[in-house]
């Protein structure tokens, strides 16, 4: 049964990457735009499956890993864009910052606007990226090993998780002088890499996607595969049980909450390269919640279910919004599905399948099935 | 400083109007109802359907929101909140779906759109609802001058809230209630139709919130968003209180009104709004039972 099982997940995991590595032969590359952006949210759907599935650890402010991935990133690709550049001066300036400037200030990236300074170092790309992954990280380990430490669970982490986004949102938004407030970052460059430019709408760029997607939901379904996978959902299953057996369970949690943040982060750099954009919308308290309805409606339990429902939702979305009058109905729809799929899917999508597999090989071989299962 | 006070009492009143039925229904039957927002939205549009279609003034809005948003919450509870004890988050994600449902309800007024008809007082737009003309004056009290729709909502508020205490202290229900919230088992054990009361509680705190949304109406636009923050600034109040204190979320609400407008007035409004979330992020982190609660469960 055990390999079966396994077997069929294998499976599923190589007809889904086969797919998305496929999708170029059929698409445009306006279309391939847009989908390379699903991908993203698909890796954000991964990362709640991670948290919420794996450690019971529901985080309804998953925007804010996100979002400070995708700041970091559109921060550097700000500083590269052509409007930066050709502002009077040696170093680049973000244009709004020359809207807001310090009456007197000197056009210099140091001392613009107060607080301009923090943009110095990102006018290398490569620091962008970094901190598009190292910023989720240190956040995350900081407020895991408090969180946790205090043995904070349940509801309890949700809320504060959601009290955290809602604060840096109010945060950015008024940073306006560095962060250009609601209107966030537009007009990007191109990130270079190795000398050839990352074209959001290049067929190349969507490879890259893809496959940085693929290697993360491989290394995260090998990650919770090893011990600390199996002492994570151990935890979840039940935490004081766990605590008595010795392990050191709020360090198990704060790791798996730090590698779900860095996914997030990575998502969020990489939508950027293909949106071209940073917004405050990123920390929208519905867009941190639609991330978990992708997960709930592909599966919490499984990180290739949740990353598939998050990538058929939006796809279905992006379908349906092209209809103006369906576009509010729509939201109706997915209201709708949420409290169906909670009520009677609670497994989501991928539960759905296994159980139908699992019927299926039942029907064919019943007696061994129920023989090994009699023996372990 | 008085009117700064004031503003922080009327701020405070608005939040524990929210969090009164977040309380009720949190506190004793562990369901985050993350629609709770949307009833006190479906109470402003309560206020502003009897207005247009029935001349009805705010006052009389009242008891007509408490009606129609208790029946929904009670109806909610039957078909899908009941399902679901005992899986706390995903009572959140449930009723989350059911607030996006609702809310899409009044934006495409019940579906209707689509047929071409337009009802008066639905839709996507702002709407908004005269105040009657004896709370619109300004009152003077020790040289300062008070808003009395402001003082209104605070007496409101005080009878409310005596009103809930009296329920849950004073009457068989309450006591039901109460021993629901130490322990279901037993309660149920004892003989206590456990199902039956929380129905009733549930409805109950819908009808508190529908009210709330009443008098919203008076002061703010109404518009099928408009509940969305609610619920959040709502169950931050019970959180910080103290699940199942009513003592605590009425303590709660003063606190993160006060500091609310004291913050806001000295800086901006997003400073203060960003002190409450530090507060509340703060308190949650260091005493995670709330300010005021009980040991127990």
């Amino acid at each position: 049964m055990a390999e079966l099982s396994r077997n069929y997940r294998v499976w599923a995991y190589l007809i889904f990457f086969a797919a998305i590595l496929a999708l170029p032969l059929v698409g445009d590359e306006f279309w391939l735009n847009r989908v390379a952006k699903y991908l993203c949210y698909g890796m954000l759907g991964a990362a709640i499956a991670l948290t919420w599935g794996y450690a019971g650890v529901l985080n309804l402010g998953q925007g804010l890993f996100f979002g400070l991935g995708a700041y970091s990133m559109a921060m550097s690709l700000k500083l590269s864009s052509h409007t930066s550049l050709q502002q009077g001066s040696d170093k680049p300036i973000p244009d709004f910052m020359l809207w807001n400037a310090q009456p007197g200030a000197a056009p210099d990236l140091c001392c613009i606007t107060p607080g301009s300074w923090l943009w110095l170092p990102f006018q290398s790309q490569w620091f962008g990226v970094a901190m598009a992954i190292v910023l989720p990280v240190v956040v995350a380990t900081i407020l895991g090993k408090i969180i946790f430490g205090q043995r904070i669970s349940g509801v309890f982490v949700s809320i504060i998780s959601l009290a955290l986004v809602l604060l840096a949102r109010l945060v950015l938004v008024d940073a306006q002088p560095i962060t250009n407030g609601f209107n966030g970052l537009t007009d990007l460059g191109f990130l270079q890499v190795f000398g050839a430019e990352i074209d959001p709408y290049a067929v190349s760029t969507y490879y890259i996607i893809a496959v940085i997607l693929i290697v993360v939901l491989v290394l995260v379904r090998l990650l919770v595969a090893t011990r600390s996978g199996l002492v994570l959902q151990a935890t979840r299953d039940s935490q004081t049980r766990a605590l008595y057996l010795g392990y050191d369970v709020p360090a198990y949690q704060t790791f798996f909450f730090t590698v779900s943040a860095a996914m997030s982060g990575l998502a969020g750099m990489l939508y950027v390269l293909v949106a071209e954009f940073a917004s405050p919308s990123f920390l929208d308290l519905a867009f941190s919640v639609s991330m978990v309805v992708w997960a709930a409606v592909g599966g919490r339990g499984s990180i290739l279910g949740a990353c598939v429902g998050a990538i058929l939702i939006n796809t279905i979305e992006a379908k349906v919004s092209e209809v103006e009058q369906l576009v509010e109905a729509w939201k109706a729809i997915i209201g709708l599905i949420f409290v169906l799929a909670v009520i009677f899917l609670p497994q989501g999508l991928a539960g759905f399948a296994h159980d139908v597999m699992r019927r299926i090989r039942e029907r064919r071989q019943p007696a061994p099935t129920l023989n090994r299962e009699l023996r372990q | 400083m008085f009117d700064i006070l004031f503003i922080g009492l009327s701020l405070s009143s608005i939040l524990l109007l929210v969090a009164l039925g977040l309380a009720v229904t949190y506190g004793a039957m562990g369901i985050i109802n993350m629609a709770h927002g949307e009833m006190v939205m479906l109470g402003a549009y309560v206020a502003v359907l009897a207005n247009i279609w029935l001349g009805a003034n705010l006052l009389l809005a009242i008891p007509l929101a408490f009606v129609v948003t208790g029946a929904l919450g009670y109806a909610m509870e039957r078909m899908v909140v009941r399902r679901l004890y005992g899986r706390l988050l995903d009572t959140l994600l449930a009723t989350w779906g059911i607030a996006i449902l609702l809310q899409q309800a009044i934006r495409l007024e019940f579906g209707l759109v689509f047929f071409g008809l337009h009802v008066e007082g639905l839709g996507a737009g702002l709407q908004n609802v005269p105040v009657p003309g004896f709370l619109q004056a300004t009152l003077t009290v020790f040289g300062q001058e008070l808003n009395t729709y402001r003082l209104f909502i605070v007496a409101v508020t005080v009878v409310l809230t005596v009103l809930t205490w009296h329920v849950l202290y004073r009457t068989a229900l309450g006591m039901k209630v109460r021993a629901i919230i130490r322990n279901p088992q037993m309660a149920a054990a004892c003989g206590i139709d456990v199902r039956q009361t929380n129905s009733i509680t549930f409805a109950l705190g819908s009808g508190l919130a529908g009210v709330a949304g009443v008098l919203m109406a008076g002061f703010r636009s109404v518009s099928p968003d408009m509940g969305a923050t609610m619920v959040v600034d709502g169950f931050m109040v019970v959180v910080t209180g103290g699940v199942g204190s009513l003592l605590g979320t009425v303590a709660a609400a003063g606190i993160l009104g006060e500091i609310n407008a004291l913050t806001a007035i000295t800086f901006n409004e997003i400073t203060g709004r960003a002190a409450v979330l530090l507060v509340v992020i703060l308190v949650i982190l260091l005493k995670p039972a709330g300010l005021f609660s009980f040991k127990g469960r």
